[in-house]
């Protein structure tokens, strides 16, 4: 086959010429490398997301809603005080809704004697504990009881425990939350830290209708948790939530909501679209260094080429076809370009890999940025080979040789 | 003795034209070269050796003129067709050997093998066998940088050999050489003429052109002699002589 002996005589220059073919991997080692790395970058951050909105614990048939206007967590009024029990009460009644969950939220200080630290205070209702499928690993959860009797029991996540009890046990100790005394009945299972650095952990839980009267001294609910029966019915759930809340909340059609949902989509949606600018930025990048790179393989090719004159003088002479030297520089290009990606692809994943190890940023290798990164550095190989490749062939054998 | 044409021309001329200048370089050229024949082009420079040797060596084409090689018409046949005619037919030697730099001695016979249709099953055989026809047995792996000026051209020599072409077409096969490998690759040039080989050397150095049996001269882009090398025998007698030695 000439074709495979041309690649041959290919592969021969490319060792041969060994300088020329590290300087002409160059840029695409650096465009491939930034590629991966991208890729990587996105990958990681998807599955952060959904091993967030995992840990939130948001299955697909639950969704949250909360008080005031704006977008997911960033409420645009802090003040909003519609939300209340009447809400729970009635989208209770919805069909399709399995569990409500009332919850009130504050941050406060609470302290054990002279440790003290401040965490996330929530109030809800003893529905919590199934909606969110969080274990008590010690002592128990709150029950209607505590509920009825706005008893003033506390359930504590790890992180705040840890800080004011050490190694200490805290079941049945009683520690200041603010002003108020409360009972240690509960501690909660460890999750850990998410890839994000947020830490689910961070939080303490008392009974609402405790928050309500003794604590947070409010009516006003922070938000409500809601769990459909089903994972379809969630849109049609959310639909009837927002018409319970408008009319409760007396909103007139042109006003705006006073509430917003927090669903597992909306999530993923707006961390994709805040990661999408530094994509874009990360992208262009690599491309730009793709086509200096494919300019580079090209310049240096061209030069290559008057160096190595002679070469394809002799071949000529000695029968090579115009179209023998043209294979033989395409592939010389493809072959180098292919090398280029195939150590940017390495480089990648290296700094991928340490990304991720050192906590910098998420990053998870999968096989696209491999798979785009070959079929890049072919097409960079081709398209900036050709030039140099018909150039050569196009030489007449009778100068090349003088 | 009536001997077949291997190359016949007839009335080659040649224009080179440069910046709206045109220069007649060959000016109606007609010789024909019989098979085993050993001839040797001289002539000043400028006076258009290099030029026949390309169109001789299917290097490049003339302006006008037939030039029948072997029987067929190359005159105007087209680049890949050519590319074919030398593959098949011509052997090269360079005055500055061109071989490939960092390829060893066998790669580079091995070379215009690779350029045939159909690669012959014996290949490296072969390149083996002529490597040993210029002595270099012992030097097959080496590269060109490693081996001394006489032995690249006999690597060049057993190059243009590979393919067993109709004519040998060497350009101052001696003029990068010191005047004991100068004479060496002579003799190899005699040996392989003293078989049947057809051999045109193009030089302007009258020891080297007295090894041939006929000598044309070329002037201004006509030839100007072309006469029988009275020597010849005599020379052949030296060579026999060193055989003897």
């Amino acid at each position: 086959m000439r074709i495979l002996k041309n690649l041959g005589q290919a592969l021969r220059g490319l060792q041969l010429n060994k300088a020329n073919t590290f300087l002409m991997t160059l840029g695409i080692m650096i465009g491939i490398a930034s590629l991966t790395v991208i890729v990587a970058i996105g990958e990681g951050t998807k599955s952060k997301v959904l091993n967030r909105i995992a840990n939130m614990g948001f299955g697909p048939e639950s969704f949250s809603v909360y008080s005031g206007a704006g977008r997911l967590f960033f409420g645009r009024n802090r003040n909003t005080t519609s939300m209340t029990l009447q809400d729970v009460d009635d989208i209770r009644a919805m069909p399709g809704v399995a569990i409500v969950v009332p919850r009130q939220r504050k941050r406060m200080r609470i302290i054990n004697k002279k440790e003290f630290t401040t965490t996330r205070v929530y109030g809800v209702s003893p529905e919590w504990q199934p909606a969110r499928q969080w274990e008590v690993v010690d002592g128990e959860f709150f029950n209607d009881t505590d509920m009825d009797r706005k008893r003033k029991v506390i359930v504590l996540g790890n992180t705040p425990a840890h800080k004011i009890f050490g190694e200490m046990d805290p079941l049945g100790k009683k520690i200041r939350v603010g002003q108020v005394f409360f009972e240690v009945i509960g501690l909660l299972e460890t999750k850990g830290l998410t890839e994000s650095g947020y830490d689910p952990d961070d939080r303490a839980l008392i009974p609402l209708t405790t928050s309500m009267s003794r604590l947070f001294r409010q009516t006003h609910l922070h938000s409500i948790k809601v769990v459909s029966t089903n994972s379809e019915a969630v849109g049609q759930t959310m639909e009837g939530v927002t018409q319970v809340l408008r009319r409760n909340h007396g909103l007139s059609p042109l006003a705006d909501d006073d509430f917003r949902f927090v669903t597992p989509e909306g999530i993923m949606q707006w961390v994709t679209e805040s990661e999408q600018a530094l994509n874009r930025m990360l992208l262009l990048i690599s491309t730009v260094s793709l086509l200096v790179g494919g300019v580079v393989i090209m310049n240096i090719l061209l030069v290559s080429i008057r160096e190595r004159i002679r070469e394809i003088g002799v071949r000529r002479c000695f029968g090579a076809r115009r179209g023998d030297i043209t294979q033989q520089f395409l592939f010389e290009s493809v072959l180098v370009s292919l090398l280029g990606g195939a150590m940017g692809s390495s480089l990648g994943w290296v700094l991928s890999s340490s990304l991720n190890h050192f906590d910098l940023l998420p990053a998870k290798i999968t096989w696209d940025p491999f798979v785009l990164a070959f079929g890049f550095s072919m097409i960079v190989g081709l398209i900036f080979g050709i030039h140099p490749a018909r150039k050569a062939a196009r030489l007449s054998p009778d100068e090349t040789i003088r | 003795m009536k001997i077949s044409k291997v190359i016949e021309i007839d009335s080659i001329i040649k224009t080179y034209k440069n910046e709206g200048f045109e220069t007649n370089v060959l000016k109606g050229i007609s010789i024909s070269i019989g098979e085993g024949d050993y001839v040797s082009v001289i002539g000043p420079s400028g006076s258009g050796k290099s030029t026949l040797m390309t169109i001789l060596g299917c290097l490049s084409q003339a302006t006008s003129g037939t030039y029948l090689l072997d029987g067929e018409e190359v005159g105007k046949l087209r680049d890949s067709e050519l590319s074919r005619i030398r593959n098949e037919k011509i052997g090269f030697v360079f005055q500055a050997f061109h071989l490939l730099p960092g390829v060893s001695a066998f790669d580079n016979v091995m070379m215009p093998l690779i350029y045939c249709n159909k690669t012959p099953a014996d290949a490296k055989e072969r390149v083996k066998q002529v490597l040993i026809r210029v002595g270099l047995e012992h030097r097959m792996a080496h590269t060109p940088g490693q081996l001394s000026g006489g032995e690249q051209q006999r690597v060049t020599i057993a190059r243009s050999l590979i393919n067993n072409p109709k004519i040998i077409l060497a350009d101052e096969p001696t003029g990068n050489l010191d005047s004991k490998n100068g004479a060496e690759i002579m003799s190899a040039f005699d040996h392989l003429n003293a078989e049947g080989r057809t051999i045109i050397i193009i030089t302007h150095n009258p020891i080297v052109s007295e090894h041939a049996r006929r000598i044309l001269t070329l002037r201004d882009g006509q030839i100007v002699s072309d006469e029988i090398n009275e020597n010849f025998k005599e020379s052949r007698a030296g060579i026999a002589r060193a055989a003897v030695k």
